[in-house]
């Protein structure tokens, strides 16, 4: 399969080659096989009953119990941490379980631990309540005692007054009856209980109100707050005791306190029947404790026992509804004893599966062996790239856009050097850069330690993509060393200044400035640069046209990788009318430019770029005049324009044409030869693919072609143009490190002051950080995101594949629940 | 140096860089292609990004001018 045998193919270039397989599995060994599998993880199961609903499938009833276990599973899991007792980490201990002995196993568990929550529930409620009523007993008790104490006052008062009147106003007989007899007055009843203090406002008010003032309410504060027995939860709480006459009134207002929660206790207004209940309830109340402690001991217990073994059930149970998930994708053989799995495999993995699938018929003891088979595939397989640690987080940059076309050439190899490259180019300062790769190496140095544990959103993509932020932070020191920039600062490392004064007086310096004396600064910026009047001016021009020419080679990678995918898919025409034309067109203008700023460079010629690249254009062949760089420019102009006029049709008619006279040959050969198969699945796919069985709609290709062309047209222009990104990120970096260093360090330090130098510090270390470090991190990472996304891969990458997704059990469980 | 002196030194590095690689992590011809690819890109990367730096200072045509402070 491929063209990839006359070389030795490059890892990570092309995918894996895939083959789709069929696996005859004899029924009693399915389980065992597909578990096996599950380890390898390299087999990608094809779903053959997609017609059948979850239920009508095979092991519907199994994946139900699996759900329930971790139903169950969950629930202890809820009461563990209810409890305050995590899971413990991985137990080593392996002891082989059956499902179905696990099954029961919960089961069990769970109606223990159930029960014991129920019965602890009951302790607990009637606990509050008696702590409740033995409160109501306090505070009423005290109400009723200290106004026994000022009736009894009162009582006396009012007989002292009597007696004084009575001999003048004596009252009927009648109604003096009525106030000294006790028998025949008005029986008062009352309520008592605890009430939220917050709704107590509003009870005391409701209560006023329905019953017209007929009441008298009492409250008392409870200091400390006290645990609901309906809610569980700890409330402040007032106790009130209510007074009232008669039964309608009694109705209401039993009514009002269930409206608001207010539990009721039973209270006496007999002292010593009083003291015997608060005797009473505490004796209660500490017969409870000591019982609902002895349950609490109990559940713990038992959760801890249930804590050892939890994670492993977990996984048992999680692999065991994969499984069986697995299995109810597989078809059954027309004689019903064996299960028939079709899927995707990588061609090396056949002899490892091959291994798995006769290790596991031998272990469930298996009278016949599984059998394996590779099948042509109609369709384009899956795309499998073998990642490590290192690789994956770029890949996962390219698949973040699209996942690649089967085989075809992955930008992921290049992204791993020009991804950092461009970051750094616009990040360019190598005290950041030394910044980032310690912050970056503490997370590769921990690497163990935190892959192992559960991390935050943000510091989980700063761990991920860790070996991203190590290549570019290294790249950014190399190019902090060629900008000559360490926290904007410029040092002297590389040898000597360039340049020197006109004249021994020196005068002359800030006017027109310093010429160079000796050689170009050997490596980088020149550090006289820094801080001088025509610093902008320079680093502008520079690194501007350093935008243009590292985007022109970017974007002519990008074209030649194109003609590697199309001699790997043997596409001629690909290569032909689309990247030669491609190729010369890119290069007759941008590549020119390019070159125009090379040899303008080397010549220190004063000529006009803008003015000649718009001349070309505009009036080709007049006269160049002062802005001719070297001799027969024009000539050469004229050519190149000439050629990339001649590029634009040349991309856009022939291949349409072309394709559709391939197409009639086919057709004809078809008619004459229905036997002719061609034994490269590959070719057989691509006509598939490109033609199928209908008829070829000629219009169709020639808009898709011609909006191709269009694309690339606009796009070779716009695309250079976007390149000049950066210039404008790296220019916007060294400003505004050079403005945290000279308008907060330097200034602080100009004070001679401690306090200020210290704030100033304090505020630098916290714009570098927050500004330069996190945010500009996050901003030229985006923009060297999208130069590779839109600039380079729009050169060639098709990214319209699918991901293998193999089964496996490595991915089950690291899902969470 | 000169800019065919500095030039020689990045190929130098980056043969010596290729053969490291080569050397100490050699784990099959397709994966040391890929190393291979990847040294020789970034090697270039570097190249360039030094070689346009020292060519746009080797004939200015702009001048430092001190600022008036100084």
């Amino acid at each position: 399969m491929g063209d990839g045998g006359g070389y030795t193919t490059m890892d990570l270039l092309r995918s894996e080659p895939m083959q789709l397989a069929q696996l005859i599995i004899p029924i009693e060994s399915a389980h065992c096989t597909v578990s096996y599998l599950g380890d390898l993880g390299l087999f990608q199961f094809k779903d053959l009953n997609a017609e059948k609903s979850p239920f009508q499938r095979t092991y519907a009833g199994q994946i139900k119990r699996c759900g329930e276990m971790a139903r169950k599973l969950r629930f202890f899991r809820e009461q563990m941490v209810k409890a305050g007792l995590l899971p413990s980490a991985r137990s080593t201990i392996n002891s082989n379980i059956d499902l179905d002995d696990l099954e029961v196993k919960l089961g069990e568990l769970e109606a223990e631990l159930l029960e014991i929550n129920a019965n602890n529930e009951r302790l607990q409620r009637a606990y509050t309540e008696l702590l409740e009523y033995k409160l109501v007993l306090q505070k009423a008790g005290e109400f009723f005692y200290s106004a026994q104490s000022i009736a009894a006052a009162q009582q006396k008062e009012f007989e002292v007054q009597q007696t004084g009147e009575g001999s003048i106003d004596s009252p009927l007989l009648l109604e003096q009856e009525m106030v000294t007899d006790p028998s025949k007055q008005v029986k008062l009843g009352f309520v008592s209980g605890l009430v939220p203090r917050e709704k107590s406002m509003a009870f005391e008010r409701i209560m006023f109100r329905a019953t017209r003032g007929n009441v008298f309410l009492k409250q008392a504060l409870v200091d400390d707050p006290v645990v609901d027995p309906v809610s569980g939860e700890k409330v402040e709480k007032n106790v009130f005791v209510i007074f009232f006459s008669g039964e309608r009134a009694k109705i209401k207002i039993l009514k009002i306190c269930d409206a608001f929660g207010a539990n009721r206790y039973p209270f006496t207004d007999d002292l010593g029947k009083q003291y015997q209940m608060i005797t009473e309830v505490s004796g209660r109340l500490s017969e409870l404790k000591t019982t609902i402690d002895a349950g609490l001991l109990h559940r713990s217990n038992l959760l801890r026992t249930i804590g050892y073994e939890y994670e492993q059930w977990n996984i048992l149970v999680k692999k065991e509804k994969s499984i069986y998930t697995t299995l109810n994708m597989l078809s059954f053989d027309v004689t019903k004893k064996c299960l028939v799995a079709e899927g995707w495999c990588p061609v090396f993995a056949s002899n490892q599966i091959q291994n798995a699938l006769q290790q596991a018929s031998f272990d469930s003891n298996s009278q016949v062996g599984a059998i394996f088979q590779v099948l042509q595939a109609k369709e384009s397989p899956p795309t499998y790239f073998r990642t490590n640690k290192f690789t994956s987080a770029f890949q996962e940059i390219v698949d973040a856009y699209g996942v690649a076309k089967y085989q075809e050439a992955n930008p992921g190899v290049y992204t791993i050097v020009t991804f950092p490259f461009l970051f750094a180019v616009m990040f360019g300062d190598w005290g950041h850069g030394i910044c980032l790769l310690l912050a970056t190496l503490y997370f590769i140095l921990r690497e163990k330690k935190f892959s192992s544990q559960k991390l935050g959103d943000i510091i989980e993509m700063t761990f991920g993509g860790r070996y991203v932020i190590l290549m570019m932070a290294i790249f950014s020191i190399y190019t902090g060393l060629i900008y000559n920039e360490f926290f904007s600062v410029p040092f002297e490392l590389f040898g000597p200044s360039a340049y020197g004064c006109r004249d021994h007086s020196c005068g002359d310096v800030t006017t027109m400035g310093l010429i160079k004396v000796h050689d170009t600064y050997p490596f980088g910026v020149d550090p006289t640069w820094h801080g001088t009047r025509s610093e902008l001016p320079f680093l502008n021009s520079l690194k501007m046209k350093m935008s243009i020419l590292l985007g022109v080679v970017q974007m002519n990678l990008g074209i030649i990788l194109s003609y590697f995918n199309a001699k790997f898919f043997n596409d001629n025409l690909n290569i032909w009318y689309q990247f030669v034309p491609q190729m010369i067109f890119l290069n007759s203008l941008f590549g020119y430019l390019s070159l125009l700023i090379i040899v303008k460079w080397c010549t220190g010629s004063q000529a006009d770029l803008y003015h000649v690249m718009i001349y070309m254009f505009l009036s080709p062949t007049d006269d160049l005049g002062e802005n001719q760089l070297f001799s027969g420019q024009k000539f050469l102009q004229i050519l190149l324009l000439f050629s990339a006029l001649v590029a634009v049709p040349w991309m856009l008619f022939p291949k349409p044409f072309l394709l559709k006279k391939q197409y009639e040959e086919r057709h004809q050969g078809q008619l004459y030869a229905m036997l002719h198969s061609t034994d490269d699945p590959l070719e057989e796919q691509l006509q598939h693919d490109s033609h199928g069985h209908e008829e070829f709609e000629f219009s169709e290709f020639f808009v898709h072609q011609l909006i191709h062309t269009i694309e690339f047209v606009l796009g070779a222009v716009s695309n250079t143009a976007s390149y000049l990104r950066l210039w404008a990120l790296s220019l916007a970096h060294s400003e505004l490190s050079s403005v945290f260093y000279d308008k907060v360090l330097l200034l602080a330090w100009g004070y001679n002051n401690v306090i200020i130098l210290v704030i100033g510090i304090i505020v630098f270390v916290f714009a570098t950080i927050g500004v330069l470090l996190v945010m500009e991190t996050l901003s030229a990472f985006l923009h060297a995101l999208r130069l590779h996304w839109v600039e380079f891969q729009s050169k060639f990458y098709e990214g319209n594949g699918y991901k293998f997704s193999p089964f496996s059990f490595a991915l089950v469980s690291e899902e969470d629940e | 140096m000169g800019f065919v002196v500095t030039t020689l030194i990045f190929a130098v590095v980056g043969v010596i860089a290729s053969l490291l690689v080569r050397i100490c992590c050699s784990r099959g011809p397709s994966t040391n292609l890929l190393h291979l690819t990847l040294v020789v890109t970034a090697v270039v990367c570097c190249w360039m990004m030094w070689a346009i730096v020292y060519l746009a200072q080797m004939k200015p045509l702009i001048v430092p001018i001190l600022s008036e402070g100084e």
